[in-house]
């Protein structure tokens, strides 16, 4: 109905290979992203801080987890460590003079250094023993934070973060600040998109697949594994930075703790591993649906004058909550992304059940 | 540079060869494409430049290998650019292609290869080598077989056997070596030149040699234009068979001429998907292209999901009334328009995108009858669908409708510059600047179909008041029954065919008490509607004789029965247990049916539609690809269809 594939036609295999080849998923696309970019415009200041910015911030960071566990296939339960890392080092280098042009990327860069130590237990245990492995990065990180106080600051102290600059520009302010975090978000997702593209991409998708099989083929898996614990912890180390300058602004050791690591995970799942789409699916779900069924919740109970207790109504969204995640996943194991995808399918071939006859 | 000096610029005025026109087209859109062909799924484009370069460089290669004037060039295969760029080659050599069916038998090749004396054959693949390899042999002829295709060719240790890029590259190196070469190649062809010598389809006898003219192209499609028939910058589909006149008239000349962009399919498999990919603006399909393009959405909406089909069944039925209407010089009301828009965007729009139909400003249909059905259909759908008149002997445009004058049962009017008029014995005579002169060699035939200046079609027709043109059939077909009914068989038999489950089927009567049908049912139509239904079959001969696929085929008799007068009801039919083939002679390569070979080779089955048996045992007389012969005895049953 809203695809039409008449007259699209390639002189080049490149031009084959374009990321949106159908005029509707371009439009849709270019839709999408003036949406974001005018939404200071048409939401309320509140909803903008509260709602748009953590999910363009968490979107990021599930683009990064997603990198690993969708894009090589290697689990990662310490991923709020790595976001801690490039937090703590972004924000002590700022206060220590350094630019935040070069502390944004110092604190990738440490990030991907402590998490590729950590990944080079990838090159020897795989699956749950790798779940283990990482889940130690996790403790040790949150350990190392806790206990030296040249980092936190002390165990219970807040360290505040001060005014980055940015070419020039202070980020200041909740419209700048989601600007900001906006353009980290779609420097990462065009990233995200076109290394699928690149020969890189195919080369960790053969490591994701069987990664014997890959070294086979010529892949050198010890290379890509740790390059993939490299790019994604880096990105962290980035959504570190942007978390603590843009939304934050006073780091603690408790916002980073494993509870972070498994959204996280849960976002990545929920979404469709491996998608690109299905992370900020599933950013959105994790991030809103606790808070809209809290609102219906209450909003049933008034309606309906229905006297429940207050412990029930506190856990009534949560189970709810817990309800939706396990259904979406019964219903399509392949999350979010696969539902859109089945969705868009069903159009794609309008008015016919399958694309061929 | 004094541009006006080339000799490009010098024939841009008023081209009056193909050639020259190619020549106009590299001179004045030189960067322009105009020819595109998929190859592994990608596009390779020729500009309007390059394809004068590399047809002059062809010719030149050609003349080296001794390809003379007056000098017939066998060309048999698929569509290839460089296939057509060789004809073109040909012409500028003042020599003239003779295209033929690729699916042609070495047996029948000889009588493709009757005049002018053909030495050179260019074959596009290893298929067609093999064949013309075969048929030196046992004819001689021809000496040097040209392939454009190497592959499986490399290992073959034959004589006289060249790559068309050998052609190429030998013709280039001559242009170089020779200043004024190319010149001269380009103002060679004159317009009396011989432009491609087609074929008759042989319903009756050996095929006729048909030489259109370059004066006759060019003038037939100088008509079709002043009547809007065709435009300029069209995108073409080259698609149909070379040796069609339709391609050659529309695709070769009407694509130079008009400086077209003619796009070319990568297979005859792919050709469905890459009319998607092309989305041409000039669309010509034979009635059963057209057919087969319905009966495909129609398996594919009824396989559909509920939502889907109920939209379909909702809005396709009323775009057809809305259709019908419209043609009858109906004006739609308010609330038709508005489901039109609507339907146009949830079912019409996305119909005509799947087929690729989305920009087909001009479509056309000719060749022989289209169902009612099916043209409407198309109509409805929003594709201008039209019908449009003509022979080979008339370069295909004689008469078409136009699109405030459009009726299912006509073939529109004359095209400007064209005469029509009707004999008393009912034939339709044409006179026109692109009817040719004579067949080729063949004086007896000529002085048969030329009548000063006429052409007798041998088609019976009527013009209506309004000066429509309405074809019946061909005067010879037009049979009486035993009580003198007239009726031609094809009418009734296009009729059937409407229906998706019929693809052959020959209508039985000429001096019978009544009307008699054998039916080739259509394998995938047929054999999805059994899938859905559980039933099992093993073969197409297999799942003809089952009893619910004969009462499937009874209701579309019943319905065909329905609106035909008393005396030519169709009562009785049997189910084939094979389709008709072109390989057994029971059709033409061009899918019309040989009358007399299905009466002589079904001769039992006749009688005993007529003695009233209700079952027939029939053995079957089956040719095998490699030729060889065989029998096998089959049972069939007769259904009767109550009056």
């Amino acid at each position: 109905m809203f695809y039409r594939r008449a007259g699209i036609s390639h002189t080049s295999y490149r031009q084959e290979r374009q990321l949106w080849p159908l005029p509707f998923d371009r439009r849709l696309a270019l839709f999408v992203l003036a949406l974001t970019i005018l939404a200071p415009l048409l939401v309320d200041r509140l909803y903008l801080v509260g709602y748009l910015m953590p999910w363009v911030i968490w979107s990021t960071a599930t683009l990064g987890l997603n990198f690993l566990m969708g894009g090589a296939g290697q689990i990662h339960l310490g991923y709020g460590a790595i976001i801690a890392i490039g937090a703590y080092s972004s924000v002590h280098l700022v206060r220590a003079g350094t630019p935040f042009e070069i502390a944004i990327v110092a604190g990738g860069l440490a990030s991907a250094l402590i998490g590729s130590i950590f990944g080079a237990a990838a090159l020897r245990v795989k699956g749950l023993y790798l779940a283990m492995a990482t889940l130690a990065m996790q403790s040790i990180v949150d350990f190392v934070i806790t206990q030296v106080p040249a980092i936190s600051g002390g165990g219970q102290a807040s360290l505040p973060v001060p005014t980055a600059t940015f070419f020039g520009i202070a980020i200041v302010g909740d419209l700048r600040s989601y600007y900001f975090a906006l353009a980290v978000c779609l420097i990462v997702t065009f990233f995200m998109l076109n290394v699928r593209r690149a020969s890189f991409g195919r080369a960790l998708a053969a490591v994701r697949e069987k990664d014997y099989a890959a070294s086979i083929l010529g892949v050198n898996t010890f290379r890509f594994k740790l390059v993939a614990f490299w790019v994604s912890s880096f990105i962290g180390g980035v959504v570190g930075a942007v978390l603590a300058f843009c939304y934050y602004r006073a780091v603690s050791p408790d916002q980073f703790h494993l509870d972070l690591s498994i959204q996280i995970v849960a976002m990545a799942i929920v979404g469709g591993v491996g998608s690109v789409l299905g992370s900020f699916f599933g950013a959105a779900l994790i991030l809103f649906a606790p808070i809209l069924l809290n609102q219906a919740v209450g909003q049933a109970a008034e309606m309906f004058g229905l006297a429940i207790s207050a412990d029930l109504r506190a856990h009534l969204p949560l189970m709810l909550y817990g309800g939706m995640i396990v259904g979406f996943l019964l219903w399509e194991p392949l999350g979010l992304a696969k539902i859109y995808d089945n969705v868009r399918n069903y159009f794609l071939v309008w008015p016919f059940r399958h694309a061929r006859h | 540079m004094n541009a006006a000096a080339t000799p490009e610029a010098r024939v841009a005025a008023e081209p009056a060869t193909l050639i020259a026109a190619l020549a106009r087209n590299a001179a004045q859109c030189g960067a322009r494409i105009g020819f595109r062909e998929r190859d592994f799924g990608v596009w390779q484009e020729w500009t309007w430049s390059r394809v004068l370069d590399d047809t002059l460089a062809l010719a030149a290669g050609f003349e080296q290998i001794g390809l003379g004037a007056g000098e017939a060039l066998t060309v048999v295969g698929d569509n290839r650019a460089r296939i057509y760029m060789s004809m073109l080659a040909a012409m500028a050599l003042r020599a003239f292609p003779a295209p033929v069916f690729p699916d042609v038998p070495v047996g029948e090749f000889a009588l493709y290869m009757r005049h002018g004396s053909p030495s050179i054959a260019l074959a596009e693949d290893q298929e067609q080598v093999d064949k013309l390899i075969e048929l030196r042999e046992r004819i001689g002829r021809p000496q040097t077989i040209v392939y454009d295709d190497p592959r499986g060719i490399g290992a073959y240790r034959v004589d006289g056997l060249v790559a068309l890029d050998e052609v190429m590259a030998g013709g280039r190196a001559r242009l170089d070596a020779t200043p004024g070469l190319r010149a001269e190649l380009i103002a060679r062809a004159q317009p009396d030149d011989i432009a491609a010598l087609l074929h008759s389809s042989g319903t009756t006898g050996a095929p006729k040699g048909i030489p259109l003219r370059h004066r006759n192209v060019v003038g037939g499609v100088a008509n079709a234009r002043t009547g809007g028939y065709f435009g300029e910058d069209e995108r073409l589909f080259a698609y149909l068979p070379t040796a069609w006149v339709g391609d050659f008239v529309f695709t070769v000349a009407g694509g130079v001429l008009l400086k077209a962009t003619v796009n070319i399919p990568e297979r005859q498999e792919t050709a469905l998907h890459d009319l998607r990919e092309v989305a041409p603006t000039f669309y010509l399909a034979a009635p059963r292209a057209w057919d087969a393009m319905l009966t495909r959405v129609q398996v594919g909406m009824a396989d559909s999901t509920p939502l889907k089909r109920r939209l379909f069944d909702f809005f396709m039925p009323r775009a057809i009334d809305m259709e019908r209407k419209r043609m009858a010089g109906g004006a739609l009301t308010l609330s038709e328009r508005v489901t039109r828009a609507i339907g146009e965007a949830l079912v019409y729009g996305p119909i005509k995108d799947f087929l690729g139909l989305s920009r087909a400003e001009r479509a056309f249909t000719g060749g022989e009858a289209m169902g009612e059905d099916t043209f409407l259909f198309f109509r409805a759908l929003g594709v201008r669908l039209k019908q449009f008149y003509g022979q080979t002997e008339t370069a295909a445009l004689s008469a078409a409708q136009t699109e405030d004058n459009v009726k299912a049962h006509t073939v529109g009017r004359a095209m400007p510059g064209v005469d029509i008029r009707i004999d008393d014995s009912g034939e339709i005579l044409i006179r026109s600047v692109s009817v040719i002169d004579g067949y080729f060699d063949d004086p007896e035939a000529t002085r048969s179909a030329f009548e000063d200046g006429w052409l007798r079609t041998g088609d019976a027709g009527y013009l209506e008041p309004d000066g429509d043109l309405v074809v019946l059939g061909r005067v010879s077909e037009v049979v009486r029954t035993q009580s003198g009914e007239r009726f031609i068989p094809n009418f009734i038999e296009n009729r059937l065919k409407f229906s998706p489950y019929v693809r052959n089927v020959a209508v039985l009567g000429a001096g019978r008490a009544d009307l008699a049908a054998i039916v080739c049912i259509d394998f995938e139509a047929v054999g999805h509607w059994a899938e859905q239904r559980a039933i099992s079959y093993s073969s197409y001969a297999d799942l003809s004789q089952h009893p619910e696929a004969i009462a499937l085929v009874a209701g579309v008799v019943r319905h065909l029965n329905e609106t035909q007068p008393a005396a030519l009801r169709v009562r009785r039919f049997v189910n084939l247990h094979k389709d008709f083939d072109a390989d057994d002679g029971e059709i033409t390569r061009t899918r019309k049916l040989r009358r007399n070979v299905i009466e002589s080779s079904y001769a039992a089955l006749v009688d005993a539609l007529y003695d009233g048996s209700r079952e027939v045992e029939f053995d079957a007389q089956i040719v095998y690809e490699d030729g060889r012969r065989g029998t096998m005895r089959r049972k069939l049953t007769i259904c009767e269809v109550e009056a």
